[in-house]
């Protein structure tokens, strides 16, 4: 399992690396082959990212095969060291890690490959599935939703929310937290937005002065 | 409800979530589902069915509501809304990246799903309540519950079975 932490390797550095490698090369003349790919090679290897089961875990399997293992484009400290920085962004983290490959490896241009491939198998399924939700609703099967998809996909939300917080169900400040939110929604009608960044804030404070701990997800 | 509005929504609460699928669903059942009232509980739950069966992100469900409030551009620019915040991974790789391990970033994060936990439950329970409405509707929830968390089946198989369990309960019936 990757996990955030331990990536000492700074991108920055390895950046500078690559940057003197490749002037190097350029006052020899003799190209020291850097590691090249393709838009389409890109498209094609984020669109079998895309096509992976099991949400951003599944993707993250098929990015570090292709990139780390497989092709040896990235070093697993540097593969490691942009899946901790994908984190921080206020985005999707296969999101940022599209964007940060595609640019690494094909400039702008290769941004929107990258992230054309991660999103459109989900993206035409989804709307598929829109588009038979159409016909469902007006069809005889309409009174066959509310007891088939819809509360298996509310079982779906509730196992969400049990696997998001790891120390939530014992004796702990996260219990308290998430306890407290939930009376704020369920009982007084806050507004989650309003909630969600007090959650935040009050976050800084009372997990700040643990030892470094990775939020879950 | 305009479709800037929707976009300018989702963007908000995806930036605010982390681009976490499942945290967005109590900002969107309280603002799409009871406020704007624009989305019913079924078709909210039915777009989040169709995340955890699709490849892919887990938050790709707000191409489907995209798609039913304002069809095809409704799913383009809902996308590209949770798309672009990507991009701040640019400047990020180009310098900034003690901000990798930075505690205070890490400890909003985790205070934030942390609350979102508790929220989501709220959300649920509301949910619930318009949707959880005869005795085979719990049953179905309790078995498809069983089988995705318990038992760790993956969500296809899931949906299949829980479904076929409804369907011979009400043929039964």
């Amino acid at each position: 399992m990757l996990t955030s932490q331990d990536c000492g390797e700074s991108v920055f550095i390895m950046e500078e690396k690559a940057e003197q490698a490749e002037q190097k090369d350029q006052e020899n003349g003799t190209a020291q082959p850097a590691p090249k790919l393709s838009y389409r090679e890109l498209f094609m290897i984020f669109i079998t990212a895309g096509l992976a089961f099991g949400g951003g875990l599944g993707i993250l399997a098929v990015l570090e095969d292709e990139f780390v293992s497989k092709r040896k484009l990235v070093s697993k400290e540097e593969f490691l060291a942009d899946y901790a920085l994908g984190r921080v962004v206020p985005s999707g983290t296969m999101t940022a890690l599209a964007v940060g490959f595609g640019y690494r490896f094909g400039g702008w241009l290769g941004t929107v490959i990258a992230l054309i491939g991660l999103v459109l198998p989900a993206f035409v399924i989804t709307i598929a599935l829109t588009i038979a939700y159409g016909y469902l609703k007006q069809g005889p099967l309409l009174d066959w939703l509310p007891i088939t998809v819809l509360p298996a996909a509310l079982a779906f939300i509730v196992a969400a929310a049990v696997k998001l917080g790891k120390d939530v169900f014992k004796p702990s400040l996260d219990f308290v937290l998430a306890a407290s939110a939930f009376v704020g929604a369920f009982v007084f009608g806050l507004n989650p937005a309003l909630l969600l960044i007090v959650g935040g804030i009050i976050g800084i404070f009372i997990f700040g002065r643990k030892k470094p701990e990775g939020a879950a997800q | 409800m305009s479709l800037p509005l929707l976009v300018g929504m989702i963007f908000l609460f995806n930036v605010m979530t982390f681009g976490n699928g499942p945290v967005m669903i109590p900002l969107l059942q309280k603002n799409l589902v009871e406020e704007q009232a624009v989305l019913t509980v079924d078709q909210l739950l039915y777009s989040f069915a169709i995340a955890r069966v699709t490849p892919g992100q887990a938050n790709m469900y707000v191409a489907a509501i995209g798609y039913m409030l304002y069809g095809w551009v409704g799913a383009i620019l809902c996308v590209l809304a949770i798309t672009l915040p990507g991009y701040l991974m640019i400047p990020l790789l180009k310098g900034f990246e003690h901000f990798k391990n930075n505690q205070q970033v890490k400890s909003f994060t985790r205070g934030l799903t942390t609350t979102s936990v508790g929220l989501i439950f709220a959300a649920t329970l509301q949910i619930g309540k318009s949707s959880l409405t005869s005795l085979i509707a719990w049953v179905v929830f309790l078995v498809a519950l069983g089988l995705t968390y318990l038992l760790k089946w993956n969500p296809i198989l899931t949906l299949v079975v829980a479904s076929v369990v409804g369907v011979l309960l009400k043929l039964w019936a």
